[in-house]
């Protein structure tokens, strides 16, 4: 569904990508694993075009999106959960959740509400908290939030950079339990992970990216048993 | 008494402050950036104002709507030269840019509108209502009817409606915004223009206050609004409404005090005064 060729991102004289090609097929989970400053998130973020490219091209169902706004980029379906909980501090949790589906017109109130009801269902802390303000939660509930934010939109592609950072194992394990169910209702996911043994666990591709490119792919099992994988990411 | 005199001409004279940071406070939140163009967008609102009387007769009510109006389509000039094309670019840059457009505004309207002072009509000439031996002018109730009811206006908009949602999304995290869907330059350009509105009203209720407009008049106007939003605490608006309320209280008890040549002195005072107790203003959160 998803189609990046030939990227090539630029910041400055600093080549942050170059030549990343990767697809993306309906409900699929796929990971991007790789070091600091491999080219991860700006992966993502060319992805929702939040920065220049140099050159290559982004096809989402046959459509070009490499020169689209974000916002058009996200009413198209695809939400990006970004690296550091980009939630918004000062509006109250339920805001927040309101705010992921604000652009959708179409979808009446009580639709929303139900979305709104449902995200509490998936994430009972977070209903617990729903008149505080965003930046009163603690980070694994800002995690969760941001998460939730994006599952708002019922997107068809859930992008989500590091959803892990920061985070105590116990909660870590109840996001990738919930990526599986989220699989299961149909929708694809692109994720990035530092924990590469998590990721890869879960995801039925993967690529490694190193220095701007990558540098091997294959499903999450042979990239598990990869003797290179295993020595640079798992720590083996 | 005359110090309570004093202290109502304050607050009135402070609400016309407040309203004008208000709109600052606004602009400086949508667009993450002071601007130096106010002042001149509220001498744009006033002399709107002023044309409105001569052209369609006195209705103070329409010539506000007019101001409004006037002054928010001065915004989208604004916006277009000094922000929209230098999205990308240093920050600085439209920092500069709107004190080129200062410079141009009043330029521009001394040779149009002529350099001298121009007088506004009086509305409520000498009508007041006498609360025991205090007397508290029409024009100045109407004031800070008209600042308390736009404040409300604003705030339900910001609070209740879809657009104010966005508005303070953008304001928070303009990434963020963007990454729920939200389009931050139409955003952004619609908050800047809502700000400036507020001016052109603050401008008209200024010029009628004083019963004259004058092209030069946005210098001191434009300082003293920011100079309310920053000691009320950056980017807060109900920090910047009661920032302009105290300056104008201080302002008018100080040359209740003293001699009316050291108005500006008060105001400044204060402010320096509290910037250097909370560094952070009034209101504001540290770290911001």
């Amino acid at each position: 569904m998803l189609k990046v060729d030939n990227l090539v991102v630029n910041y400055g004289y600093i080549q942050a990508l170059r030549d990343v090609s990767l697809e993306i097929k309906e409900n699929e989970i796929i990971t991007l694993i790789g070091g600091n400053g491999a080219g991860k998130s700006s992966t993502l973020m060319a992805i929702s075009n939040l920065v220049k490219k140099t050159s290559g091209t982004v096809t989402f169902d046959g459509r070009d999106i490499s020169r689209m706004d974000p916002d058009k980029i996200v009413s198209l379906g695809i939400a990006h959960v970004p690296e550091g909980r980009n939630i918004f501090k000062k509006l109250s949790v339920e805001e927040n959740l309101l705010i992921g589906t604000i652009t959708n017109k179409k979808i009446s109130k009580k639709e929303i509400n139900d979305r709104v009801e449902e995200m509490f269902v998936i994430f009972p802390r977070l209903k617990e908290r729903r008149k505080k303000s965003g930046g009163s939660l603690s980070g694994g509930e800002q995690q969760m939030l941001a998460i939730a934010r994006g599952l708002m939109l019922k997107p068809r592609l859930l992008m989500m950079d590091e959803p892990s950072l920061g985070l105590a194992p116990i909660i870590v394990e109840e996001i990738f339990e919930l990526m599986e169910d989220v699989k299961k209702s149909g929708m694809t996911i692109l994720l990035i992970e530092q924990n590469a043994m998590l990721a890869l666990n879960v995801a039925d591709r993967g690529y490694v990216l190193q220095n701007g490119e990558i540098v091997l792919t294959g499903t999450g099992k042979e990239l598990l048993d990869n003797p290179e994988v295993k020595k640079a990411y798992l720590g083996i | 008494m005359y110090l309570l005199e004093q202290l109502i001409n304050g607050i009135c004279q402070g609400s016309i402050y407040a309203l004008m940071a208000i709109g600052y406070a606004v602009i400086y939140g949508v667009v993450g950036l002071v601007t130096f163009t106010y002042g001149e967008i509220i001498m744009m609102g006033s002399f709107s104002a002023f044309y409105y009387f001569i052209l369609f007769g006195d209705n103070l009510f329409f010539a506000l709507i007019a101001g409004f109006i006037t002054a928010a389509v001065v915004g989208i000039v604004v916006h277009k030269v000094c922000y929209q094309r230098f999205l990308d670019a240093p920050r600085y840059i439209s920092l500069i840019c709107t004190i080129g457009m200062s410079m141009f505004l009043k330029n521009f309207a001394t040779i149009v509108f002529g350099s001298e002072m121009k007088g506004m009509p009086a509305f409520f000439a000498g009508k007041f209502i006498e609360i025991g031996t205090i007397r508290v002018g029409y024009m100045q109730l109407l004031i800070i009817g008209v600042v308390i009811a736009l404040s409300l206006v604003l705030t339900i908009y910001l609070k209740k409606t879809r657009m104010g949602m966005k508005l303070r999304a953008v304001s928070q995290d303009k990434k963020a915004a963007a990454l729920v869907g939200i389009n931050v330059k139409t955003t952004t350009l619609i908050g800047n223009c809502i700000g400036c509105g507020l001016g052109g009203v603050a401008g008209i209720l200024l010029g009628v206050y004083y019963n004259s407009v004058l092209p030069t008049m946005g210098g001191m106007a434009g300082l003293k609004a920011f100079s309310s939003m920053v000691l009320g605490g950056l980017g807060s608006i109900s920090g910047a409404a009661i920032g302009g309320v105290l300056i104008g209280v201080v302002e008018n008890l100080g040359i209740a005090l003293t001699s009316s040549g050291l108005r500006d002195v008060f105001a400044f005072l204060l402010l320096v005064l509290v910037l250097v107790i909370r560094p952070q203003g009034l209101f504001g959160k540290k770290g911001n």
